[in-house]
Order: C-alpha cells, then structure tokens, then sequence
C-alpha cells in the first residue's frame, strides 16, 4: 500500500510541476540531446516530451523533428545545430521563442499570432506567423540565412535595427556587422529535409515504346 | 432471441421457487462479475453443478430503468456455460440480468434462485455514456502521426496534446490502436499522450483516443488513420472489404447422453466509402423446424448516416415500452436526417411453426369430446396441436428534434398472428389412440388411417380447420407518441412517452360487425350495448349502456388494422363515466396505457433521475413481452462524483405499487433503497465499491384470509438487504504484476410478520453469503495464471417432517488457469483446473480439467481446441467405498478466419 500510496503522491506532483511542457520530439535520428535546466542532460528520443528552458543539441549526422503542443507548429532540427526552447505558456497558446545558437532549423508555424513565434540569433530575430522557412545561423562567421518556403517573415538585425519582410522564394541575409539584405532564393542552396537513414527508397518503372519501337522507361523514385 | 419463453412472470417465479426447492442438488453457479466496461461486451460465465444436460440457457438482461428483458441463449463452451452481453446494452444506470437453464420435462433452474425476475442481478458499470447521448467535441490536437500521414517507419510515435483541452479528465483517457486498449502502455505527462508503437505491420492502422470531461460525460472519440509503408499505394483504394468466419464443432457426452453442435457464423461488410453493406450469418445444426428459428441471417446496407436498410434479422428500437430490441425477421428502415427521423419495420417476430413438439406432435385426440350421435354414432374431436403462429409485425415511428431542444415523435406498432400460416393437415404426423374406440386397435395414426378406421367403424371424425384448444391467434395494436425538450444548455432534459394498446386475446371468430356488438353483452339487438329490460320490456336505463350511435365506425371496417370482437381488451379504452366528471384522470388511468415522465438533470457533477411510470393492466405489447403490466414506478436517484471524479455515489430510492385500478384493495408496494460507492483513484490503483439495497415488500394486509374452512396467512412485509463489498488491488511482486480481486457479499431476508405468525408459515426466502477472492498474475508477456475461490453459503427455507426449517448449503469452488504463449506467441496454452464442492442435503464433488489450445497459423487464421473432463466424486459412506466416475468430456474445435 505504501507503494501505491507513493506513486499517487509521484503523479501529483508531477502533474503539477508538468506546466512548463512545450514540445513532443516526433522524429529523431542519430545523437540528439537535451540539456536540461538543472544541467542534466539526456539522449532525445522518439516520443520525449520537451520543456520550456530545454537545450537541444544534434550531432553530426542527426536530426530532430519536433511539435509544439498547442498549434502542432514543427521544427525539424539539422545536424549540428544547438538551440534553446523558450517561451511561456498562456490560456490557449503558447508564446515560443527559439534561441539558435548555430546551426540550421526549419519551422513551419500554424499560429497566425506574429507574437508567439520567433526564432532569434546572435544575429538576427525572425517573427513568424503561418510560414514555412529555413533559418540558417552561421555563428562562426556571424552570419544568418533566412530562406521563406510559405508565408511572410519579419526579419530583424539585432545590431542595426533594420527589418524586412522575407516572402516565399526570397532569402534573406542578415550579419553581425548590421548588414540586411535579400534576394531571390537560388533552390541549389536551400537544404535538404532530413530523411531516416533506415528509410527506403521504392520505385515505379513503366516502359514505353516510341514509334521506332525502341523500349524507353520511366523510373519514378519516392519513398 | 427465443420468444417461446411466455410463461408469467409471477407464476414463473413461484415456480422457480419450488423447482429450486425440488432440485436442491441442482446448481446454477455463477460468480456476478464485480463490474461491467462501458463500451465493451461483457461475457457472463455460469457452471452447472448438474448431472442432466439442459436443453438450453437463456440470459435475460435489461436496463435497470428498463421494463422489459432481452434474451440472449448461453453457448455451452464446455465447461462453462457462455453468454455475451453486448456493448450497447451497457449503460451508465449499470445493468441487470437473470439466468435461467431449462431442462427436460420443463425443469426450469434460475440465478438468482428466488423470484429472478423481479430480484435480478445488478452490475454497476465504471464507464459511462453521455448522459444525453450525443457526444461532446474536445479540443485533442493530434501532434503525430497527422491524419492519413504516410509513414515510412514501423515504430511510430503517437501523441496529442491536451494543452487546449482543459475540460477532460485525464485519468478517463484510454488508447486504442486498431482497436486494441494501449491505455496501460502510454506515457501521459502533463498535457501530453505519448505511445511509441512497435513493430507496425504495413498497412492501415487507426488511431482512437476514448476520453470523458470532468463532470464524466462521454468526449467524442478521437478517431484517425494513417498508413506504414507498401500500403501507402492501397490507400487510393475505394472499395474495402473486411469481416470473419467462425466454424465451431462441439462433441461432448454427458453420461449417457451426447451432444454434437456444428455451427457457423461470420460477418462480412463491404464498404464503397459512400455505401456500407454489414451482413451477418450464424447457422448452427441446433436449427429445426420444430422451434423458432436459431439461424441468422442480417444485412444493413447504410448510405452514410441518413439511410439504413435491414434485411432478414435485425433488432428494432422505438421506446422501451413498445419494441425494444426483439428480434424481427423481415425488413427495415431507418432514415436519419438528425432533426427529422423515420423507421419502419416489415416482419415477423415468429415464423409458423407446425409441430412444435416434434415430428409426432401435430394432433391429440380429445375423448371428452366426443358426440355420441342420435343414430348411435360417435363423432371424435381430433385438436390441432403442437404448432405456433406466424406472428407479424409492421411499425412506424416518425420523430423529430427540432433546434436541438424539442424532441416529438409518434409510433404505430401492430402485431398479428397469422391463422393461415398452419396448416390443419399433416399427413404425416402420427398420435396415439388407446383402446376405448371401438373397433379400432390402440395404436399410432395419421390423419388418414385414422378417418379410414372410424369410417369402417361407421363413427366420424371432427378436426376443426380453426379454433383450436391450444394457443389462440392474437391481435395487438399500439399508438403513441413522446415528447422531449433540453433546458439550461442541455444539463436538464423532461421526456413524455405515453402509449395505448389494443389487445385481442383471440382472432379465431374475426371481426364483430355493429349488429355483432349490440349483442355482445345483452342477447336485445336494440342499438344499446349492454341495456337490460325488466318483466315489462321496458329498458333498464344504466350509466354503463353504450348506443351503438355512439360508436363512430364499424369494426367489421376496421379488420385490417384491428380485430375487434368479445375478446379485445380493452372492449372500450376509456372508462366514460370517469371521462365526464375527470377526463384527464380517464385519460391518464386508462388501463390499457402505459406512459413515463422522467427529469434527468445534470448540474454541478450530480446526475439526477426523477422518473414516474405507470404501465395499465390491460396494457400489452407482444413485441415487448416482458414489461410488467400492472406497475406504477416511481424513482429518485442521483449519481454524484467527487474528488476530481474519483469518488462516485449513486443513491436512490424506488417506490413500485399495482394500485392503478381504484378496485385494488391490498396493492403490492415494493420501496427499494440502494446506495452504491465506488473509488476509482487512477490506472494501476486499488479500486474498492459497496452496495447496498434495502427492498420492502408489503401488501397493506393485516388480517389472515379464510378459504373455505381454513384460514391462510397472505400477509406480506419483509425486508431484503443485500450487501456487497469489493476491492481490486493491483500489486508488483518483483516482475509479476498482480491484481487481486476480492467480493463478500450477503443476502438477508427478514420477515417483518415473524413474530406474528403460525409456526408451520413458509417463508420462502433464502438467505446467502459469498466470498470470493480472484487472483490474477502476468510473469511475462507469455505466462499468465488466474487462480479462484468461492464460497456461497445458502440457507434454503423448506418443510420437513411438516415443520419449516432451513436448509444450509454450501458451495465452494477452486480453479486455477494456467496460459502459456509459444512458438513466438502463435501458440497459446490454455489449462484449467478446478474443483466444485457442495455440502447440504445432498452432497456432491466435482473435479474438472480442460485444455486447449489457441494456434495462430496466420496473422489472419486462428484456430482453437479445447478439451474438458468432468469427474464426480462419490463417498459410499455405508460401505466406505470410494468412487471416481468420467461425468462429462467434450471437444470443441474452432476455427477463425479474419480478412
């Protein structure tokens, strides 16, 4: 009965001290971390739940998707980036702030509310809403690419002041020394979507026969 | 669903009561389950401490607002006795049930033994339904995987998030995975659900989340797919079909007798997303042409959620004082546009049986009635027997919910037997003649050679073409309609259902034509009914007379929608000397209605019921033949939660009486209390609930009876309370998880005129105590055993040596299941032992052993073995000898196929 009577106690209080909840890791591969608060750090998996505060960290090689818990907004992590999930739970959404501190994310916002969603740098402060875009934070040189896929991004040099408004199929550019600029997005640059390594790639082969009779076919790849 | 089952409730229990007495070595034991799922069927198990084979079983289960019963047949699956109650039939008010097993030479045996119907077996349920019936959005946001999402991983992750769902009471979440409960296995944390599924197979897979709020109503399902895999191409597919079969081969011999059972059932559904087409089939070599039928045969073709088309056999609902839930045979039809409703139902509830009793069971010959003619001559009245109406049934019900806060409809129900549907001449039924003909040897004839024999004889042969002695052809005709309407946002809803019935107890002589009424209680045709003339011929002039001006239409016209002769009851409907001076009082107290009033509120986490219904006694429905004609119910209940819905309570108080007729002089009142507590405090945590119900019974009599010369004592006022306590502990010892169970509970009857009464006065109710403790224990994924023990202690009031006295008896029983998965889980072993051991009057010992097997072949093939040894134990103690003999073994073979 004692036992019973502790694990009551243990859902208690941690029903109660659950409030800081933010994210749901739904995809990860290779050696992702979260550093916790208190400076405890463990391995993210599939399933982990995120808190307000968290520190995650991809390795080389690994990726993280995650989902916030109110709008089911996304971050899909690349490989050796570091950022820092902030932000404060209200009734009925959460204000999110993402501190990058080097390397590459994607976010896809729902939220319509320009004020919950940004993604700062050392840099840069992007404020979203309903988009779809690549942040890209080079902190070795200081630098910040902003590339919009959906949507609009209000983009901001932290040292100049200047902002702009990034659309879809335009990158922005933003650098310690106050520099902002844009340009149209060039497709070559624009990062990949992680895929599972262990994924496979299928195919469909359809022949066809020109009009010399000679066997052509088409090979479609997708996973 | 067996229909053959008339006998009167009140008759049935005396009867059930002496039987039990009769057959006191004779068991019915069955453990009532401490609680029922919501949503889940719930099987219902019953060992027969018997030596004779019953020739079935009958579970009758109801609401416990409800009037009536259904009935389900128990499935002998060899050592115990099965039935299912269906999901549906599980409501929030709980449920009740009785059992009853027949045997031969119409030996009846029940649960519970004394007065079953009225006394029946209450099961609380620890989910429930929506209080009003329509389900609750919830604001769940589905986080991964999306709706019709495309994996291409076996090993998703599910989550949703509760973050917006504030009004739902975690501790009710459940998870099903393609309809599997994972509720054991998620990881709910704050506002988050997480399962990390394993090992998907490719292909669809469904996601349901299951949820109540806080004041514990029904949230709408959470429902959503998605797809792993290959099938990602299928899923364009807009055809599906899906279903399963089920062959079953049972052998078994019961000392001397034999069983063999074949029988098959499946269903099958085709789905064109548009269209639905569900058929269901069982066929069983329990068919016979002697009986109802024990087939079925059921197709619903459903075009979305407006139209559903029910062919063959089905199970309509109008309310539950018209049809029920009866089986019909025939078509339906139900046209749904949410605020306009229309069903139809097109059938029978009997097929024309012509020999009931079996092949030899269509005549007797009646010597009481035989005509000794003027010219020496015998005439022999040869009865039609053995047989049973085709009995048919058309209804319509048109109901409409208008604003989501009226509820109106009307129903017509009509139900006749058909008197063409059996034949008078079954050439080849023989019956047996003895010796008092003269001229004719005693013996077996037909029709035949018996018309031939008497005519050699020069006697004749009377076999009439219709008004047999047996069952008679009825009529039955209901009207009625209900009103409803939600108040303060749905948290108080007031329903009216108020129903008439015309009933005729015999159609034989057709329908009565005005001339035909006029005489129908005085011999005068003089356009009065029931006028009477003194010495003079001048007319008696009474307030019952009726002018047959007065009737404002001609039953002979009206046979194709009611029989009206002598034999109708009502003959008329409404009391007219009551309609002048109180006509909503004639209306109301008519005795062939039957209405209910209830308020149902919902505030502040109390469901509060306050119900009155009064069902006439003349009221009557054959699709409905179990409500209790003759009843004036009244209840106040309340069901509360407390403490974040951990804590339940249900109290209440019903008050039951026959004093509808002002003619009654000593009613019988029923008052029952009863409270029940439950503490549910969360998953993986004891549960503990007691009931309690206190029920009087008292008919308002004070004063002993004379019969002729001899005085009898009908004085009734008792009490009967019953108590019942149960806990459920789940417990870890090292890897095992536990989970024990343990019920006490008992039954004391006292009677309140004791001390008042002549010694040798029977009370004929038995007292009971049971204990029992139920073990349950997983050791891994592949080993779980189940271990029991039960003792019933019984104290059965009988006469002997002419003085009353009370008889102990006990019976207590141990089993222990043992199931073992191999072959990486395709292969589960099944094994039981059990020990049965009743000590009273007449002892007996029973051991039984059973094992099977379940084989997985395929993901969609299972196939199933069991096999079971009964033996008996028996102590000569006269001789000291020791006797072990094989009291019953059987094999049942099962096959499942899935697609």
């Amino acid at each position: 009965m004692a036992v019973k009577i502790m694990v009551t106690c243990i859902l208690l209080i941690s029903s109660l001290i659950a409030q800081d909840q933010i994210a749901v890791a739904t995809k990860v591969f290779g050696n992702v971390e979260i550093f916790k608060k208190k400076g405890s750090s463990v391995e993210i998996k599939q399933g982990s739940i995120l808190s307000i505060g968290d520190q995650i960290k991809t390795s080389r090689g690994s990726f993280a998707a995650i989902i916030f818990i109110d709008d089911r907004s996304v971050l899909k992590i690349k490989e050796n980036s570091t950022l820092t999930l902030n932000g404060q739970r209200k009734r009925g959404s959460i204000s999110k702030e993402i501190n990058l501190q080097g390397g590459s994310l994607r976010a896809q916002v729902t939220d319509n509310n320009r004020k919950n969603f940004t993604i700062e740098s050392s840099v840069s402060v992007a404020s979203v809403k309903g988009t779809d875009f690549w942040f890209i934070n080079d902190k070795d040189n200081g630098q910040d690419f902003i590339h919009g896929l959906d949507g609009l991004i209000e983009l901001t040099n932290k040292n100049s002041g200047l902002s702009v408004d990034i659309e879809a199929g335009i990158t922005g550019f933003s650098n310690i020394d106050g520099n902002l600029q844009t340009k149209k997005t060039d497709p070559k640059i624009l990062p990949a979507d992680e895929v599972d390594p262990e994924s496979k790639t299928n195919s469909i082969e359809i022949e066809f026969l020109d009009s010399t009779g000679k066997k052509k076919k088409l090979i479609i790849n997708y996973r | 669903m067996n229909v053959d089952i008339k006998i009167k409730k009140a008759s049935l229990a005396v009867f059930f009561f002496f039987l039990s007495i009769m057959f006191a070595q004779r068991n019915i034991y069955h453990i009532p389950p401490p609680n029922a799922q919501l949503g889940e069927d719930l099987a219902i198990k019953v060992s027969l401490l018997d030596i004779e084979k019953p020739i079935k079983g009958t579970l009758y289960y109801r609401s416990p607002r409800g009037e009536s019963y259904l009935e389900i047949p128990f499935v002998d699956t060899g050592f115990n006795w099965e039935a299912t109650l269906p999901s549906f039939s599980l409501t929030e008010d709980g449920i009740e049930y009785l059992i009853t097993f027949q045997f031969d030479n119409e030996k009846i045996l029940s649960f519970p033994r004394v007065d079953p119907f009225n006394n029946p077996i209450f099961v609380r349920t620890v989910e429930e339904d929506n209080y009003f019936g329509e389900s609750l959005e919830s604001d769940i946001l589905i986080l991964s995987p999306f709706p019709n999402a495309n994996l291409n991983t076996n090993n998703p992750i599910i989550a949703v998030s509760f973050f917006n769902a504030t009004e739902i009471n975690r501790n009710s979440v459940e998870l099903f995975l393609d309809g599997i409960d994972m509720s054991s296995k998620y990881i709910f944390d704050g506002d988050i659900l997480v399962y990390a599924a394993k090992g998907l197979q490719n292909g669809l897979h469904k996601v349901e989340i299951r949820s109540k709020d806080l004041d514990e109503r029904m949230i709408k399902p959470l429902i959503w797919s998605f797809s792993v895999k290959e099938f990602i191409e299928e899923e364009s597919n807009t055809i599906s079909y899906f279903g399963n079969f089920n062959s079953r081969l049972t052998a078994e011999k019961i000392v001397e007798s034999e069983i063999n059972i074949a029988e098959f059932s499946g269903k099958f559904s085709l789905d064109v997303q548009w269209a639905r087409l569900d058929n269901s089939i069982r066929m069983s070599s329990k068919e016979s042409i002697f009986n109802q039928p024990y087939n079925r045969f059921g197709s619903n073709l459903s075009f979305g959620r407006f139209l559903e088309v029910q062919f063959g056999d089905f199970f309509p609902q109008f309310t539950n004082l018209t049809i029920d839930g009866k089986r019909v045979r025939g078509l339906g039809l139900d046209v749904d546009f949410n605020w306009l409703r229309f069903q139809l139902i097109n059938g029978e509830l009997n097929r024309a049986v012509q020999r009931k009793s079996g092949i030899n069971g269509a005549y007797n010959l009646i010597y009481d009635l035989t005509d000794n003619e003027t010219d020496g001559t015998k005439t022999y009245y040869l009865d039609r027997t053995g047989f049973e109406f085709k009995r048919g049934i058309y209804g319509a019900r048109l109901s409409t919910n208008l604003f989501k806060k009226v509820e109106l409809g009307a129903h017509l129900l009509k139900i006749r037997d058909d008197t063409t549907s059996v034949s008078r001449e079954i050439s080849d039924a023989n019956f047996f003649v003895n010796s008092s003909i003269d001229g004719i040897k005693s013996g077996n004839y037909n029709l035949n050679t018996f018309q031939t024999q008497l005519l050699l004889n020069n006697h004749n042969l009377l076999a009439p073409s219709s008004n047999w002695k047996g069952i008679k052809p009825q009529d039955n005709l209901i009207v009625g309609f209900n009103i409803g309407t939600f108040l303060d946002d749905r948290k108080i809803a007031i329903d009216f259902d108020w129903n008439l019935s015309l009933y005729n107890k015999n159609i034989w002589d057709g329908a009565l034509s005005i001339a035909q009424l006029d005489t129908s209680i005085d011999d005068s045709l003089d356009g009065f009914i029931g006028r009477t003339y003194d010495e003079n011929g001048d007319p008696i002039i009474s307030s019952s007379e009726i002018s047959t001006d007065q009737i404002p239409f001609d039953p002979g016209k009206m046979k194709d929608i009611f029989i009206i002769n002598t034999n109708m009851t009502p003959l008329i409907p409404i009391d007219y000397t009551i309609m002048k001076s109180s006509p909503l009082g004639a209306i109301i107290n008519m005795p062939s209605s039957a209405f209910k009033f209830s308020i149902r509120g919902k505030y502040n986490r109390n469901n509060i019921l306050l119900e009155y219904q009064q069902i006439g006694p003349e009221y009557i429905s054959l699709a409905n033949p179990f409500l209790r004609n003759n009843s004036r119910n009244f209840t106040l209940q309340n069901r509360i939660g407390f403490l974040n819905q951990k804590v339940f309570v249900n109290i209440g108080f019903k008050h039951r009486d026959n004093k509808i007729l002002s003619t009654v002089v000593n009613p019988l009142n029923t008052n029952t209390f009863f409270i029940n507590a439950t503490f549910l405090p969360g998953p993986g945590l004891p549960t503990f609930s007691y009931n309690f119900q206190s029920i009087n019974k008292n008919n308002e009599k004070t004063n002993l009876d004379s019969v002729g010369s001899k005085i009898i004592d009908l004085r009734e006022d008792s009490d009967a309370t019953t108590s019942v306590l149960a806990l459920t502990y789940p417990f870890d010892s090292g890897n095992i998880k536990n989970n024990i169970t343990i019920n006490y509970g008992n039954v004391i009857n006292l009677d309140n005129f004791a001390s008042k009464r002549d010694e040798s006065f029977f009370f004929a109710k038995t007292n009971s105590n049971i204990l029992s403790f139920n073990l349950s224990s997983i050791f891994s994924s592949s080993l779980r055993t189940y271990a029991q023990f039960n003792r019933t202690s019984l104290e059965i009031p009988t006469f002997e040596n002419s003085l009353f006295t009370k008889l102990p008896y006990t019976l207590t029983s141990l089993s222990f299941n043992i199931n073992r998965k191999f072959l990486g889980e395709k292969l589960v072993s099944k094994n039981e032992a059990s020990f049965l051991n009743s000590k009273g009057k007449n002892s007996s010992t029973l051991l039984g052993l059973r094992s099977g097997v379940d084989y997985y072949v395929r993901e969609d093939l299972n196939l199933n073995l069991v096999a079971y040894f009964r033996f008996s134990y028996n102590k000569n103690s006269v001789e000291n000898e020791r006797k072990i003999d094989i009291n019953a073994s059987g094999m049942t073979l099962t096959m499942l196929y899935r697609f």
